[in-house]
């Protein structure tokens, strides 16, 4: 921004936009930071300011401080600021009375120059020569910020002519022309800035100790037979002598180790081009390598030749065989088998190429190897298996193991297997750990130590089985497992005493060189689905895919995505029911396995808990059914118990007609029917009309409530009940006054009016099926019992030879009555069966008769003065006192 | 793949950068150290051995860029090439024999390095070496003179009068090529002489430690 700013201005300045206020001297200075730089600010007369109206700023924005300004004149002032790493690129010099800048300067910050420092240079080998170019560095001088008009340069001195070349910071090339060998050089670099310039200290210095020749070439390294712990080397120079005098530095190591072993220097100081190593071990695979420097005592080094290698010649083994032995106890017997192993001896000195072995009791045995490929190093050591045997329990068996390479024998080695019941004792608190890529293992030594001379550390790998082992030292508490074990892997491992070369037992533990996650996640399986909970069982990893020791189990419920549970188990537990869940809910189950190096998860299984609980169902069917058979059976047991009662309620005890008075009061019939069938007596029913029951008021407004339905709805009388139906509406009574009253209306007004008994159709016709059924009745004439009621006679009764003329009329009008519909078994029409009685066609029947009701029958009934005993249309009250044991049962007469 | 574009550019590398660098030939002020005798002697003798060696690699690289009858050419002799005999009787003057046989060497290294650079292919290696044992003898004229001076401090080293051996004027191209073969073959020679010479004055002047400076 300020940048930005100083350039609007200065280009507005030189557009001439800007009128020119004044100057600043210095112009674009460069500055000295932790200095104190003062800069003088002229006003011109365009300005029309004066001194006083002069201020400063810095960055553009930050006002200077009046203390530091010194007037020199009128137009002219003097600041003084230090010069920090941050101040301001610019310096501005501005009046009160003015918009814009009086002026601005950059300033320029830098360090002054300082010695460079710590040069050095080289000149390395061109072809058979010395390249003429010398290059070199050093601690540049100059502190940042450095401008880019700091200059470097390089200079270098010999022989009366100067050379110099500008370079980079910190970095420079001369080109000599041609490489001054054997003459003095003086080697210097000036660095210089706008606040000085500096020379470093001279390097006067021999041009040949600037040189780094090639390494030394066509290295080769020779075995000699005859010395099996010798190798020579041989080199050419890499340059002439008469350029350089050099000198040689050889390093050699083994190439299963890496480890490098130098020769010391004084040995090789000599300008030679050979060498020879000592001191090796014999059939060893030696890489060697090769370096010179100038002899003198400066110069650099070249760099190391390539690697040669060969190997050293065979010699006889110097040590023993390391033998060892697997023991297998025999169920059921009494002996061992005893599995022996041999690794070749530490110092074979050559491919071991057969054993000698003697087992206990038997001669000398020749094994075989063929390891021709393997290195005789410890890592490579080929373990040889010799054949299984058995021995009993009870004997001290001895081994002994001879080892041949191709130059001789080595000394012997002997195993011994005490008998079982020689209880040496075993190590204690054995653990391991990692340290710095290999395994340990630690223990603590036995209590008894007597005879103990050294400990066997055995390891068993569970992927492949393969087993070995390593010695170590009788004081030894500790030790790092020597063999090529591999990441991830489970081993066995055991540590024994050896107690006079007799073996105790171990203590083994399981190890692992490097822990990592494991391979696979347990598959996860849902065992039990729950309403609240699911039990999830799976399996162990299987221990080759563990990778390490499971320290727990984690266990996550997802609910739509969103961790919802999680419980950590032990990784003893393989199984385990997750609770707190939600019914009838689908969620998503996983597994983790853990080692303290990693874990892997499980895919997510999807579950939904159950909306019932097993069993739940089955709880509420049989809940259900009980209840029902409890129902039942107290409906049984009601029923058995109150059986007549229900009985009487449902189907009252209807009196038997027969027994009626009225047939003692007919002068037709005789005193006692002739027909004392029990089913006649149901198809009679005697309406017993009390007196108190036919009470006139009431009836009289009870008629008067129904006469408003009785204009609209005397076609729906069919549509009410039997028994318990409407009293009025569904009156057939009431229709069969309505009918008479047009034919009969002279009658209505007889004070003494006769009363019968309503017998055959309109009455209970299902309660005297005998007498009156159908199939009987046209042939025989309807029978009226006069009673003693009160009730009028019909016209039929008291003219029953006009039945047959209107008895197409009158029986229609009997369907209407609801106890056809219960009528069980007849017709009118005779011969029909009670079933083929059409409901619709009683109906209709039914109701064509009805409509033959004239609205002027009704209303001269409704207009009809009524008297008690009557209605109100002057019919007398039967109908309604008909209906009234309907309503309340029927009584007992 | 492409030796000539290489050359090339490998030749358009070394001209910019000698563009860059400048040579500063002035004197310095300080021209010769003092050093032990011996080795200073045993510096110089093993410059001069340097010397030598590369002569004879020269001469040998010479011969074969010079076409099928260069073993004839240097068989050939030629008047006005330096001797490459070192005269005197005492160290002092067999220094400055030394000393003026450089001296006289060296125009006719120039002249020779000259005719090469027409006769020759840029990127042949001759030119190069030529440049070098140029620059290497002035160089051991100046271990010559500080020698000199170090065992003879008040005894100026005086610079050959004349011209002893004059440049050959126009020579043809034959004539080029047998000039140039003697040239390095005395040269060569001259350098052997040196180092014997300078080995024997080490064991003569340090082993005894410096001799006074006698006025001859």
């Amino acid at each position: 921004m300020d940048t930005f700013l100083s350039l609007v201005f200065l280009a507005s300045t030189a557009s001439g936009t800007i009128a020119n206020y004044g100057m600043i001297q210095p112009q674009s200075p460069t500055v000295e930071i932790g200095k104190n730089f003062t800069a003088t600010c002229v006003l011109y007369k365009d300005a029309l300011s004066t001194a006083e109206d002069i201020y400063w700023t810095n960055r553009n924005t930050i006002e200077i401080p009046k203390t530091q300004y010194t007037k020199i004149n009128d137009s002219a002032v003097n600041v003084t600021i230090t010069i920090t790493s941050n101040t301001g690129q610019w310096l501005y010099c501005k009046s009160r009375r003015l918009l814009s800048p009086v002026h601005g300067i950059l300033l320029t910050k830098e360090y002054p120059p300082e010695k460079p420092t710590n040069l050095s240079c080289e000149a390395l080998q061109s072809g058979d020569r010395i390249s003429s170019y010398i290059s070199c560095t050093w601690v540049s001088g100059l502190k940042q910020p450095v401008t880019q008009d700091a200059k470097y340069t390089l200079f270098v001195l010999y022989s009366n002519t100067l050379y110099k070349n500008h370079t980079q910071r910190g970095m420079g090339i001369v080109d000599l022309s041609t490489f001054p060998n054997f003459m003095q050089l003086e080697i210097w670099v000036d660095e210089e800035n706008k606040l000085g310039k500096v020379q470093s200290d001279r390097l006067d210095i021999d041009a040949n100790e600037l040189v780094k020749t090639n390494p030394p070439s066509e290295v080769k390294l020779i075995p000699e037979k005859e010395f099996p712990r010798s190798l020579r080397v041989e080199w050419k120079h890499p340059i002439h002598p008469t350029y350089l005098n050099l000198r040689y530095h050889i390093r050699f190591c083994t190439a299963s180790s890496k480890e490098w072993f130098e020769v010391p220097q004084s040995d090789t100081e000599n300008y030679t081009g050979s060498f020879r190593l000592q001191d090796l071990k014999p059939d060893t695979l030696y890489l060697v390598e090769v370096r010179c420097i100038h002899s003198s005592k400066g110069g650099h080094w070249s760099d190391w030749s390539k690697s040669v290698e060969a190997r050293t010649p065979e010699a006889k083994p110097a040590s023993k065989p390391d033998v060892w032995r697997v023991i297998v106890p025999m169920e059921g017997r009494s002996e061992r088998g005893v599995q022996v192993y041999s690794k070749a001896p530490v110092e074979s000195n050559g491919k071991i190429r057969k054993y000698d072995i003697r087992f206990p009791n038997k001669n000398w045995e020749t094994v075989t190897v063929n390891n021709t490929d393997l290195d005789s190093s410890f890592q490579n050591r080929k373990i040889t298996v010799f054949r299984k045997i058995d021995i009993s329990d009870s004997v001290t068996a001895h081994f002994y193991v001879i080892a041949h390479n191709a130059v001789g024998m080595s000394p012997e080695a002997s195993l011994v297997i005490p008998k079982i019941s020689q209880d040496l004792p075993h190590v204690e608190a054995l653990r391991w750990y990692n340290n710095e890529g290999k395994l340990w293992v630690k223990w603590k030594h036995p209590i008894n130590r007597v005879n103990l001379t050294e400990y066997v550390v055995e390891w068993v790998s569970v992927s492949d089985g393969k087993m070995d082992w390593q010695r170590e030292h009788r004081h030894i508490s500790q030790a790092a497992i020597l063999g090529n074990l591999q990441k991830f892997k489970h081993y066995n491992v055991s540590v024994y005493p050896v107690y006079s070369g007799m073996a105790g037992k171990p203590r083994t533990t399981v190890a692992f060189l490097e822990q990592g996650a494991p391979e696979e996640a347990p598959t996860l399986r849902l065992k039990r689905i729950g309403k609240y909970d699911v039990e999830l069982q799976w399996f162990e990893i299987p221990l080759d895919k563990q990778h390490g020791i499971i320290v727990n189990y984690t266990i996550f419920c997802l609910l739509n995505g969103k961790e919802y549970l999680t419980e950590t188990i032990l990784p003893t537990t393989f199984s385990y029911t997750l609770k707190s869940l939600s019914s009838h809910t689908s969620y998503e189950v996983s597994i983790r396995a853990s080692t303290i190096n990693g874990s892997v998860d499980s895919p997510g299984t999807t579950f939904s808990t159950l909306n019932y609980a097993k069993g739940e169902i089955e709880g509420i069917v049989v809940g259900v059914c009980f209840a029902f058979l409890l129902c039942v059976l107290v409906v049984l047991i009601l029923w058995f118990k109150f059986k007549s009662w229900i009985k009487n309620i449902f189907w009252p005890d209807v009196p038997n007609p027969s027994n009626s008075t009225i047939a003692t009061w007919s002068p037709d019939f005789p005193s006692k029917p002739d027909t004392p069938k029990e089913g006649a007596l149901a198809d009679v029913s005697v309406m017993e009309v009390e007196a108190d029951m036919l009470d006139s008021k009431s009836l009289f407004e009870e008629e008067k409530t129904c006469l408003p339905l009785k204009k609209d709805k005397y076609l729906s009388e069919e549509h009410s009940s039997g028994i318990g139906g409407s009293s009025c509406m569904s009156s057939p009574r009431q229709s069969v006054s309505d009918s008479d009253e047009g034919s009969d209306s002279g009658q209505t007004t007889a004070s003494t009016v006769q009363y019968s008994s309503v017998v055959a159709t309109s009455g209970y016709k299902g309660q005297t099926p005998s007498l009156l059924r159908p199939s009987q009745g046209p042939t025989q004439q309807p029978t009226f019992a006069r009673s003693e009621s009160t009730q009028p006679l019909l016209d039929s009764e008291e003219h029953p030879d006009l039945l047959g003329q209107e008895g197409s009329g009158q029986t229609q009008r009997y369907p209407c009555n609801p106890y056809f519909r219960r009528w069980p078994g007849a017709s009118e029409d005779g011969g029909q069966p009670a079933a083929e009685f059409s409901h619709l066609e009683m109906e209709e029947q039914g109701c064509v008769a009805m409509l033959r009701f004239s609205p002027l029958d009704e209303a001269s009934q409704q207009t009809t003065p009524t008297e008690e005993g009557q209605s109100s249309d002057g019919q007398p009250a039967d109908p309604a006192s008909s209906y009234i044991p309907q309503l309340n049962g029927y009584r007992p007469q | 793949m492409y030796p000539q574009l290489e050359i090339s550019q490998l030749a358009t590398t070394l001209f910019s950068f000698l563009l860059v660098m400048v040579v500063d030939a002035s004197r310095a002020g300080k021209s010769c150290r003092s050093q032990a005798c011996g080795s200073s002697l045993q510096r110089s003798w093993r410059f001069t051995r340097l010397l030598h060696k590369e002569s004879d690699d020269l001469l040998k690289i010479y011969k074969t860029s010079q076409g099928d009858l260069s073993e004839l050419f240097c068989k050939m002799s030629m008047d006005n090439v330096p001797d490459p005999d070192i005269s005197g009787l005492d160290p002092s003057a067999r220094i400055q024999s030394m000393y003026s046989h450089i001296k006289t060497f060296l125009p006719h290294l120039q002249r020779v390095t000259e005719q090469q650079t027409d006769l020759q292919i840029f990127s042949n290696p001759l030119l190069s070496k030529l440049s070098d044992t140029y620059s290497r003898t002035s160089s051991l004229g100046s271990q010559i003179s500080c020698i000199y001076q170090m065992l003879f401090p008040n005894s100026p080293l005086l610079e050959p009068a004349g011209e002893p051996t004059p440049l050959p004027l126009s020579q043809n191209i034959f004539q080029q090529k047998v000039y140039g073969c003697v040239v390095l073959k005395r040269l060569k020679q001259f350098l052997s002489n040196a180092t014997r010479e300078i080995k024997a004055l080490k064991h003569q002047t340090c082993t005894k430690g410096p001799k006074p400076n006698i006025p001859s």
